[in-house]
């Protein structure tokens, strides 16, 4: 045994003495390259550590734990695979041991990989408030691209046929990118979004299109709106950065309850009542209905709104024309409604004035056949509207759309025919919003001598110059 | 039309409470009952309405009565008595209506919750409102301002048997124990009587009939009727004519129910007659779109009636922004506003005196027709109609003047 052994040892002295630079050689190119990689390891991850700390960085921590342990496992593969090239070791062995180093480097590289798409997508999901269903989507995304990249690359190593693969994960991209073709613009629109700030949630928007309201929600797919008339708008992301928006930007204060608007309509009935002279007039106006009253002091108003309204009531122009009393007519004409808070008032006012000129003994005569003055009277239908404001913005933009009808009846038949002595826009700037010196404004302004139109430009202005 | 087509020319609120009152009316048939489903006036409005209530979403349905050509003759007669023209009624004429009458409510089902009848020819039906129940309105087109009293009298216990009635024109109507409403008639801005024209359509038609446009036109557009007066139409031109030179269209056709009617037209050709600058156009009937290119093409248009009805020519010439002279009477004062909306008129000269004023002051003339067009846009167009109609179908059920809906 002991003649074998020495037998062994010596063939071996024998073969170290004939091939020694066949190990030495390897191994110190080796040892040198690990030195080499180290060092290079080391600047990288100085310079990294200068550049994160100028930038602020906030990845920095996770790249360093996520490569601190592979890329010392990269630095030994690198020089064993620079060893194994310069050593004299037959090919059978090199071949599948150079490939075992590639596939040992590209499996970390992997899960690397993957650690590092992970974390950065959880870090950047946080930062930009990206909501669940979006940072999942993106690791997803991300996990498969790295495994079908590495096995890609692995199966090329072994010299395994890569092209029907290439194939079927084109094709899995084909139908992923059709599945996605909508969510990826909106995807990539939200990013916009929040890189840019320029729409945030609570703003209030107009789009071009016509949309409006508050942003409720901005998700990687849609935004959120919540128009005026409590409904909700989704507006696709991408669509959003496309518009043309105007940002009115934060809520302004809310009010203690919110204004519903409401239209009146109103249906004409007649009284069969009708006057031939000023006596009978003025004894029908005594006692006809107050919506007979309100009719005949407020329909003008309504029927011929583009026009500055002239005549304040129906009974000035039919005394003039119909009876040739100019006198009375003008003095009717130059009654004001606008002083009057009550209809009885107003109703007291005409009667005095007819009674007074009647008193007067003139001569007074009949209206020709045909031209009677027919008493009618005003059926308002009150229905509310879509409408509502929670705030002075949402006031002013439900005040440009709301049909002639809703402003009339909070600014007429609010204070006159049901007797609040205020315009309903008045109270609730004041009572719901303690804006006192808007709602005075508004109160003070003579809503008679306006066109309908007119009046509504005028209350927007005032309401924008207190917004600003 | 769809009801989207009129937004454009409304706006978009008007539109959205039409709807609103719609729905408010869910549930509940409106049923419609006249004469006929073609011809005259009141089908004519029912076949433009109906589709439009039930696209808002109301369930509007439209019958017809049923009755012999001797019936159709005897209701024409009632027509034209109320109206206050002379006709000869007869004995067997009221009791022809009421035999007819009787058959109709015996073969015509009715199950509206608000049966809506309109003018007199299927009024008695009111005879099953204790059986049945339900809300009933009688819509009277009728001016009843003068009726002949055999016939109204003969109608009126029918009439206040309803829930309500509807008339056109506050003159119109007549003392009543039941509820009156007031609701003028309208145009329908998309039809081919009032939609907007190309300039070479107009073109077209003054070329057709020979009409240069080398001076101011003036136009009237009625039957050749002796209650339109085309000859103190021509009288007042003749005195404008003094002093501004101009042209004179008088177009419409002749009725066939009225024997005068040609008389009229032979007069007012040969009063025209070695006159080129006025044109008389009757034969054949203009369509409904060379009425529209004439009106379109005139400088003013004037409306000199003795007695009218509603005479919503005078909207359809507002609508087209024209400056209008016409005769205070009628439904003209409600569409016409003395000197904001147009020129009311009482006679020949004071027609002529108003038809200068407006040749001489083309900037008030603008200024009136623009007024005007849009006093049609809220008052008259069809779309203040519907609204007319479902605000009555909700008032019937509520006897309050302030309603909550």
């Amino acid at each position: 045994m002991d003649g074998i052994e020495n037998c062994t040892r010596r063939a071996a002295i024998t073969w170290l003495g004939e091939n020694w630079p066949d190990i030495t050689i390897p191994l110190a190119v080796f040892l040198f390259a690990l030195i080499a990689t180290f060092w290079l390891r080391r600047l990288a991850y100085d310079y990294v550590d200068k550049w994160a700390q100028r930038v602020k960085w906030q990845g920095h921590k996770i790249f360093r734990e996520a490569t601190k342990t592979p890329s010392t496992l990269w630095a030994l593969i690198i020089s064993a695979a620079l060893a194994l090239a310069v050593s004299s070791a037959p090919s059978e062995w090199e071949n599948p041991a150079g490939k075992g180093l590639w596939t040992l480097f590209f499996f970390s590289l992997t899960l690397c990989g993957l650690t590092l798409a992970r974390r950065f997508i959880s870090l950047y999901g946080d930062r930009f408030k990206a909501p669940h269903p979006a940072t999942v989507l993106a690791w997803n995304v991300a996990r498969i691209v790295i495994i079908v990249v590495a096995i890609l690359i692995l199966l090329d190593i072994w010299g395994a046929p890569t092209s029907p693969i290439l194939l079927v994960v084109a094709v899995a991209a084909l139908v992923a990118a059709l599945a996605f073709r909508d969510s990826f613009p909106n995807l990539l629109a939200w990013f916009q979004l929040n890189a840019s700030g320029q729409v945030k949630v609570g703003d209030y928007i107009k789009l071009g299109a016509g949309e409006e309201g508050y942003v409720a929600e901005i998700s990687w797919r849609n935004t959120l709106i919540r128009a005026l008339d409590e409904s909700t708008v989704l507006i696709a992301n991408s669509k959003l950065v496309q518009s043309t928006v105007i940002n009115y930007g934060r809520p302004l204060k809310k009010a203690k309850e919110p204004f519903r608007f409401y239209t009146r309509m109103h249906l004409k009935e007649l009284t069969g009542l009708r006057a031939r002279n000023l006596r009978e007039l003025a004894d029908a106006l005594k006692t006809v209905p107050d919506s007979v009253v309100y009719y005949h002091t407020h329909h003008f108003l309504e029927e011929h709104h583009y026009l500055a309204p002239e005549p304040a009531n129906d009974f000035a122009p039919w005394v003039s024309d119909a009876l040739g009393e100019e006198v009375l007519g003008e003095r009717l004409a130059s009654i004001d409604t606008f002083e009057f808070t009550s209809l009885e008032a107003l109703r007291e006012r005409l009667v005095s004035i007819m009674e007074e000129y009647l008193s007067q003994g003139s001569n007074l005569r009949d209206a020709a056949e045909g031209r009677e003055f027919h008493f009618v009277k005003s059926v308002s239908v009150i229905s509310p509207t879509p409408f509502v404001a929670h705030d002075l913005r949402e006031f002013v933009e439900a005040l440009r759309k709301i049909s002639l009808g809703s402003l009339y009846f909070h600014i007429f038949e609010s204070r006159l025919r049901l007797r609040k002595g205020l315009n309903d826009f008045s109270a609730w700037l004041e009572n719901a919003l303690e804006e006192k010196e808007l709602a005075d404004k508004i109160a003070r302004l003579d809503p008679y001598t306006y066109t309908l139109e007119g009046l509504r430009s005028s209350l927007i202005q005032l309401i924008e110059k207190r917004i600003k | 039309m769809k009801i989207a087509d009129y937004e454009p020319i409304v706006g978009r609120s008007t539109i959205e409470e039409l709807k609103l009152l719609a729905t408010r009316l869910s549930g509940k048939v409106v049923q419609n009952v006249n004469s006929t489903f073609i011809g005259g006036g009141v089908a004519e409005i029912l076949s433009r309405m109906t589709p439009l209530l039930v696209e808002l979403g109301v369930d509007a349905r439209w019958n017809v009565i049923k009755g012999s050509e001797e019936f159709f003759q005897v209701t024409k007669k009632f027509h034209n008595a109320l109206h206050g023209r002379a006709e000869k009624i007869l004995a067997q004429d009221f009791s022809l209506f009421l035999e007819t009458s009787e058959r109709n409510i015996e073969e015509l089902s009715l199950y509206g919750d608000i049966i809506f009848v309109h003018d007199p020819q299927p009024v008695a039906l009111v005879k099953r409102k204790k059986e049945l129940g339900k809300k009933w309105v009688w819509r009277c087109h009728i001016d009843l301002s003068k009726p002949n009293e055999e016939v109204w009298n003969f109608l009126k216990p029918f009439v206040v048997e309803y829930d309500a009635a509807v008339f056109s024109a506050p003159a119109f109507s007549r003392e009543l124990p039941i509820r009156q409403f007031l609701i003028p008639p309208s145009i329908d801005p998309l039809s081919d009587k009032n939609r907007e024209l190309s300039s070479e359509t107009i073109d077209s038609v003054l070329s057709k009939y020979g009409i240069p446009r080398d001076k101011p036109i003036i136009t009237q557009v009625s039957r050749f009727d002796y209650l339109k007066d085309p000859a103190g139409v021509i009288k007042a031109f003749e005195l404008v004519r003094k002093s501004i030179d101009s042209r004179l269209i008088l177009v419409g056709g002749t009725a066939s129910d009225d024997p005068e009617s040609n008389k009229v037209l032979a007069e007012v050709k040969e009063r025209a007659a070695g006159n080129p600058d006025i044109h008389i156009l009757s034969d054949p009937p203009s369509t409904d779109i060379e009425i529209n290119a004439l009106q379109r093409a005139s400088t003013v248009i004037v409306q000199k009636s003795l007695r009218e009805g509603f005479a919503l020519t005078v909207s359809e010439a507002l609508w087209k922004a024209k400056p209008v002279v016409a005769s205070a009477i009628g439904g003209i004062p409600l569409q016409v506003k003395n000197k904001y909306t147009g020129l009311l008129v009482h006679g020949i000269e004071g027609t002529a005196y108003a038809l200068r004023q407006l040749l001489t002051n083309p900037e008030y003339a603008r200024w009136l027709g623009e007024n005007g067009r849009e006093h049609v846009r809220h008052n008259f167009l069809i779309t203040r109609h519907l609204r007319d109609y479902l605000l009555l179908f909700l008032s019937v059920d509520h006897p309050g003047d302030v309603i909550y809906v």
